[in-house]
């Protein structure tokens, strides 16, 4: 189906190959799972297999790429779009059309198909993914989700014989994402569709992929059967910084104190088996008590009664009262439109209450204006693109510190400490958005901790982020916690929250629907579980805390 | 801004074909471009508010209106503080300059700037209906069919599709900046330009990014494959559209018409005068705002027809 011969691929003005001699063999009807971090080469390989490379992006290109026995050298993506289709991360900026129908017509129109077969074609796609519902909708008025289903759909209408998906899942919530992957799963194992998915959340995936590839620098680096993989490749997976299920790792952390584990396993189902074997040989040991909330006396910021309606008469919050304190790392979780962001925006006062009040350190939020309240909260929104602005990443630090009259003095001092502290001296003079995405999200947020605010809030800013940045990330602010600090993460990362958070605010419908302590919060909740959690559940009865959430809380119990 | 868009509201001036809209327009246009009578004018500017209501667009063509007005108060000013001809002399200047004369303030001025702006109401009223209430794909379709290059049209389509995205970007990176202490509305003129090139730099560069990424995924679905392209959606025209059309294309004819033979038409100088139209004049007025509204009985008429 897709033969890869010694592949290297240089985008015109790099000196560093994206791809380097790369040879792999594709066959009809295989689900590949290709993982790598950020800028490893995965979606310059998907590039490569409908012509993208090098039609549309040039470079220097060496080796060659057959697609069902067409060179794609020869052959350009437009050729190509018959045979391979490809879906792209952001569903925004693949759809063309304004409603669903046409939408799914576009290409077919493009190749000049008579209507009465794009008609046969658009009714095909929209059953096969079942949105036929959807069919007359406007695409400004679908989810995240439907819109992703739509252009996979747009795609499938061509009849192609191997579909890419480049991380299509990145820029969707939990729920439009599960639903996604379950589609992309149907039409491999129903319509024997060769699937070739990018992917960072492997969790959902992992069982039903045939193989894993990982790309680091450009290379294959790692290219087998998944359960061999996760096997037999561990170290290898966690020095590339893949973002390994915690089922796995957990498995994987028995086996290097010596347990014998035959088979990993892929899934929560499987990680049970094993577990119980574990369980009847050693009793768990018996957990310290955890999960205990802090009383707060002095809060950094408290919110009473607060009520906010849109202009438009939306309803978005409803009598929240929260007291913050200081150096908490606070997540608010909830569904879409549950009022996550809506609540952050009050702490800068990018909203204002339409009811009640916020006081941040004792400041009413109606009595100052945002730049008074930026010296005591800093906000980082989830792409750093819309951050970025300015010549240099100097110039883009100092900006915030300029915007709030720092003396020039404090200004450098600053900045400079800033650089130092996110190790960006080396950037200091480059323009900031042609740096890669991780170096893009430091740029930001160092821009917006260079006033060192009390209260940091971030909007999801693990979004589409590979794990090690995602660590990196989180290592970070949980730093900056200790120095005194408050986080507050708006979130949808369930892992994350495990890991790091100590405090969970969970949002329904603009209401407060918990507040509290995040083992107290996160377990025995069943959609916001953790993969360990929903694995500690079943053995409550072995002595098993049912208040487990992490891998390394697992293990300090199990002897 | 967020209503500037079209809305399928469902009603039978949405449901209507985009070519007769289109025909009604060109009648507008036509008619407010020949007729000079303050009177036909204003029945002309009055026949598209029947329309308006029906579509249910109130909100959104009051928002297009207020900024017509804002037009309207321009070009009446302008007229009134150039123009010095008419006999009704409101205000004279106690001074003289040269070239222009002593500046003089006449009722005829005013009241012809006036009828000017009404003029502009009626088109800019009458295409804001169209812009309200026709899908722009259909729109798109309508002008291909009149031999308009696909790749013209489609890019008018795709900004019709990206308006969104691109609000949503500017209220997302101006929440952002305005997090980092960037104060839009401090200080003069030249210091908010400057404020906002944060905002414009961001969101040209988001744009650009984002148009690299939408070729690329058109490119994939075979955009440009060099054969010609079909579409799948027609408009298709039925009977009751040709004679809609027909309909909508009336009162142009009535206007060239009415043009041609001097009727519906006035002196504002030098001396303004009562409108009284003759025996002829009120049986044309009452016709041609009768087509202009039939409009609104056909589309009556067409969803009927669809239906059955």
């Amino acid at each position: 189906m897709i033969r890869i011969e010694g592949l290297t691929f240089y985008y015109s003005d790099t000196t560093h190959p994206a791809l380097r001699d790369i040879s792999l063999e594709i066959g009809e009807g295989e689900f590949v799972l290709v993982a790598g971090p950020s800028g490893g080469g995965k979606s310059s390989l998907g590039r490569c297999l409908n012509g993208l490379i090098p039609h549309f992006y040039g470079g220097k290109i060496y080796g060659r790429v057959l697609v069902s026995g067409l060179d794609t050298l020869k052959h350009s993506t437009k050729e190509l779009a018959t045979k391979v289709g490809f879906v792209f991360q952001d569903p925004e900026n693949q759809l063309v059309s304004l409603d669903v129908e046409r939408e799914i017509a576009f290409g077919l129109e493009n190749l000049a198909f008579p209507r009465d077969l794009i008609a046969k074609r658009v009714e095909e796609s929209l059953d096969t993914l079942g949105i036929a519902n959807l069919r007359y909708r406007q695409l400004s008025g679908l989810s995240g989700g439907e819109k992703q289903e739509v252009a996979i759909a747009s795609v499938l209408a061509l009849h192609p014989s191997v579909l890419i998906l480049d991380e299509p899942t990145s820029e969707l919530d939990p729920k439009g994402a599960e639903e996604v992957l379950s589609i992309i799963t149907r039409l491999n194992d129903e319509l024997g569709l060769t699937v070739i998915l990018i992917e960072h959340r492997l969790d959902r995936v992992l069982q039903y992929a045939d193989r894993l590839i990982v790309l680091d620098d450009g290379m294959v680096a790692i290219d087998g059967e998944v359960r061999d993989v996760m096997t037999n490749c561990y170290p290898e997976l966690s020095r590339i910084g893949i973002g390994v299920p915690p089922v796995i790792r957990l498995v994987q952390g028995l086996r290097d104190r010596g347990v014998r584990i035959g088979r990993v396993p892929l899934t929560v189902k499987e990680g049970r088996a094993i577990i119980r074997k574990v369980l009847e040989n050693a009793p768990p040991v018996q957990d310290t008590s955890r999960g205990n909330g802090r009383e707060i006396t002095n809060p950094l910021v408290s919110v009473e009664r607060l009520g906010y309606t849109y202009p438009n008469g939306l309803l978005a919050l409803r009598n929240i009262n929260l007291k913050i304190g200081e150096a908490e790392f606070i997540t608010i979780m909830g569904r879409n439109a549950s009022g996550k962001t809506t609540l952050a925006k009050h702490f800068n006062r990018l909203l204002v209450p339409t009811k009640g009040r916020i006081r941040v350190s004792g400041l009413d939020t109606r009595e100052a204006t945002i730049a008074e309240l930026a010296r005591k909260v800093g906000f980082v929104f989830q792409n750093p693109n819309d951050h970025l602005f300015a010549d240099t990443v100097y110039d883009e630090i100092a900006f915030t510190l300029k915007n709030l009259g720092f003396s020039r003095e404090e200004i450098e001092i600053r900045t400079a400490e800033m650089l130092e502290r996110f190790q960006l001296n080396e950037y200091k003079n480059h323009y900031p958005r042609s740096l890669s995405g991780g170096e893009k999200q430091r740029v930001a947020l160092a821009s917006v901790l260079a006033t060192k605010p009390k209260v940091l809030i971030l909007d999801e800013p693990t979004r589409g982020m590979d794990y090690r940045l995602k660590s990196e990330l989180m290592r970070f602010l949980d730093e900056y916690r200790t120095e005194g600090n408050t986080v507050i993460l708006v979130t949808h990362d369930v892992e994350i929250v495990a890991e790091y958070a100590d405090r969970v605010i969970l949002l329904s419908e603009g209401k407060v629907i918990v507040d509290g302590e995040k083992h107290q919060v996160l377990s025995q909740a069943l959609l916001f579980s953790p993969q360990i959690n929903r694995l500690a559940q079943s053995f409550e009865r072995y002595g098993v805390s049912s208040k487990i959430l992490t891998v390394s809380e697992a293990l300090d119990i199990l002897s | 801004m967020r209503s500037f868009r079209y809305q399928d509201k469902g009603t039978i001036v949405h449901r209507l074909n985009p070519f007769s809209k289109l025909g009604w327009i060109t009648s507008i246009l036509v008619l407010s471009l020949v007729l000079d009578s303050p009177l036909f004018l204003l029945a002309v500017f009055l026949s598209t508010l029947p329309l308006v209501k029906a579509a249910r667009v109130w909100s959104e063509w009051l928002s297009a209106m207020r900024l017509a007005l804002y037009l309207s108060a321009a070009i009446i000013l302008i007229n009134t503080l150039v123009s010095s001809h008419g006999t009704h002399v409101l205000f004279e200047a106690p001074f003289h300059l040269p070239l222009v004369g002593v500046p003089v303030i006449t009722l005829e001025a005013i009241i012809y700037g006036a009828v000017m702006s009404l003029r502009l109401l009626s088109i800019i009223s009458a295409f804001a209906l169209l812009t309200f209430t026709v899908n722009p794909d259909d729109m798109m379709l309508a002008m291909i069919k009149l031999r308009l290059p696909y790749k013209s049209v489609l890019v008018t389509s795709l900004s019709a599709r990206f308006l969104p995205t691109l609000l949503d970007d500017i209220a997302r990176i101006t929440d952002v900046q305005r997090s980092r202490g960037l104060e839009l509305d401090r200080g003069r003129l030249p210091q908010r330009i400057k404020s906002r090139t944060a905002i414009v730099t961001a969101l040209l560069s988001n744009s650009l990014d984002r148009a690299v990424q939408v070729a690329e995924a058109m490119e994939s679905r075979a955009f440009g494959s060099g054969r010609k392209r079909t579409f799948y959606r027609d408009l298709g025209f039925s009977p009751t559209d040709i004679t809609t059309l027909v309909f909508c294309l009336l009162p142009a004819a009535l206007g060239i018409f009415m043009g041609l033979n001097g009727y519906g038409q006035y002196h504002y100088y030098p001396t303004v005068s009562w409108v009284s139209p003759t025996g002829w004049e009120a049986w044309l007025l009452g016709l041609m705002s009768a087509l202009l509204v039939a409009l609104l009985p056909l589309a009556y008429l067409k969803q009927r027809v669809d239906l059955d």
